[in-house]
């Protein structure tokens, strides 16, 4: 897989990851900005790095089993790194211009 | 991570009867409240006036903080309950020992059977505060929440230990001050001892949580736990042993510092929220602590000593029990329960189906009309009663009761509609 196909596909995975919704917040976690990274070996291994609006966020364990499964249905057989990192930390420059219309900023 | 859904999570069977009990008293209490009529005019220290506090603060307030704090230890703790099985042994003898306690304050059966009731209750609050010390040990956390959490169940113990002791007093008599003088610090020590610390404990993370607001100054606390308890042991020792005004304005003072500090907590976290527009459960919220300056008012009144005559000072009293109870605990009640029941509910029917199922959001599993014309009901019971009460007028407080019935119907309404949300067939397809 070329440099260029791989980073079309890293782009796809993030357009998927808009249907995994902060359920509280109710934005999804790529308009807010909880995705910080996200890499895939050109293989069946993609790692992703994110964090959540706050450390003790409710519904954290929630969010990673919903990107999950969000994944694994298009690509079944991949395996899925997810690391949670609170730094640095989260903030409201974070957030796309959709999510700001939504959080009333 | 942690968070109300970790893997120490209690089981829903041990949460969610404390809602449902609750949430029945709450309407239970209402119905006492329009019985009571014109007994709640009368001397602070009546029959009725003291089953309707106990309901209140046993019936409805303790069940559901007791049901949240079960939730809520693993995440504040980071360990799990020390015991579910006693847990829920605990919710059935707090609950029969709650309807026992109230009934017989309502027929004065003061020197019978309250002495079989208060004794059941102390050993249900005893198993209550047995199992939270017991967790707290396994636990490895010990920040400010955790600190406020555990010096309000120490509180909640010192509280129960001396109504039993009025309790027992009322048949052997052995007290040598008049029980009244221990009634004030009985209600002193479980409103500020085990309620507002507990508040403030549990508050400080959800909150700022909810508001979604970062970089707060924790410092605050820290010192209001100080202040906070200095203020309410000096206020304990200056009652029983000294009975010197000085003391109890220093004491009121310090007590203050420590309230005005958790209120000056929250407002930064208000004007750091990151989410501006609150919703209904947090509407309530902030209402609850703004109106906790009410209670600080009325207890400054009382400080000073007006001279008033006898029956507008016991209108006072019940003003100012009415703006602890009802101003700022119900109302933190009522908006706390729409921010953690759905959540806790959701998780329960929904954690397993994220992903691959449409799934509707938590607020979706109540009516956010119902809630609305709740809070807007509450609001005229929480401004009438008080003019009812200075006005020495019984119609507007019987309006006021009514209006509060209809609160509570349209609370559990709401409140058994998230815990029987059925996971609908075309959300599993």
């Amino acid at each position: 897989m070329s440099k260029q196909e791989i980073a079309q596909f890293e782009l796809d995975t993030i357009e998927l990851l808009k249907n995994v919704m902060d359920p509280e917040i109710e934005i999804n976690i790529v308009d807010l900005g909880l995705i910080y990274e996200l890499y895939y070996d050109g293989d069946k291994k993609i790692n992703i790095v994110m964090t959540f609006s706050t450390p003790s966020c409710p519904l954290g364990d929630t969010i990673k089993t919903n990107i999950q499964e969000t994944i694994r249905q298009k690509h079944p057989d991949f395996t899925i790194d997810i690391d949670v990192v609170f730094h640095p930390q989260w903030n409201t420059a974070m957030v796309s211009e959709e999510g700001k219309r939504v959080l009333g900023l | 991570m942690n968070g109300l859904n970790t893997n120490n999570a209690p089981d829903s069977s041990v949460v969610v009867p404390h809602f449902i009990f609750g949430a029945i008293n709450f309407f239970v209490l209402a119905i006492l409240i329009i019985l009571a009529n014109t007994s709640l005019l009368e001397a602070y220290f009546n029959n009725k006036i003291i089953a309707i506090t106990h309901m209140a603060v046993l019936g409805w307030a303790t069940m559901i903080v007791f049901g949240a704090l079960y939730q809520l230890i693993p995440v504040v703790f980071e360990t799990s309950l020390y015991s579910e099985k006693l847990a829920k042994f605990t919710f059935w003898i707090s609950a029969v020992s709650i309807l026992f306690l109230t009934y017989s304050f309502w027929i004065g059966a003061f020197a019978t059977l309250l002495i079989y009731a208060a004794l059941l209750m102390f050993f249900s609050l005893l198993l209550f505060v047995i199992n939270i010390l017991l967790s707290y040990k396994k636990s490895a956390i010990k920040n400010t929440s955790s600190k406020f959490i555990i010096a309000a169940i120490m509180w909640l113990a010192v509280t129960e230990l001396i109504g039993t002791i009025i309790a027992l007093n009322f048949k052997f008599s052995f007290l040598t001050v008049i029980h009244l003088h221990y009634l004030k610090i009985h209600a002193t020590v479980g409103l500020i001892g085990w309620f507002l610390m507990l508040i403030i404990g549990v508050g400080s993370t959800l909150l700022p949580m909810f508001l979604i607001s970062h970089n707060l100054k924790y410092k605050k606390l820290d010192i209001s736990f100080v202040t906070l308890n200095i203020g309410l042991i000096g206020l304990i020792i200056n009652w029983f042993l000294v009975q010197k005004l000085l003391f109890t304005a220093v004491s009121w003072i310090l007590i203050v510092v420590g309230i005005l500090l958790f209120v000056s907590f929250i407002y930064e976290s208000y004007k750091k929220r990151i989410r501006k527009k609150l919703d209904v459960g947090m509407q309530y919220s902030m209402l609850a602590i703004a109106a906790i300056i009410l209670p600080i008012l009325i207890s400054l009144v009382l400080l000073i000593g007006f001279n008033f005559e006898f029956e507008l000072l016991s209108r006072v009293v019940v003003l100012y029990g009415f703006s602890i109870i009802f101003g700022f605990i119900t109302t933190l009640i009522l908006g706390q329960t729409y921010k953690t029941l759905p959540f806790i509910i959701w998780l329960e029917k929904y954690k397993s189906l994220v992903g691959k199922v449409k799934t509707p959001l938590p607020r979706e599993l109540y009516s956010k009309q119902i809630a609305t014309t709740q809070f807007y009901l509450y609001l005229f019971f929480l401004v009438s009663i008080p003019i009812g009460f200075l006005m020495n007028n019984s119609s507007i407080i019987k309006v006021g009761s009514y209006s509060l019935l209809a609160v509570s119907i349209l609370y559990n309404v709401n409140v058994l509609k998230i815990i029987f949300h059925k996971v609908k067939n075309n959300e599993n397809e």
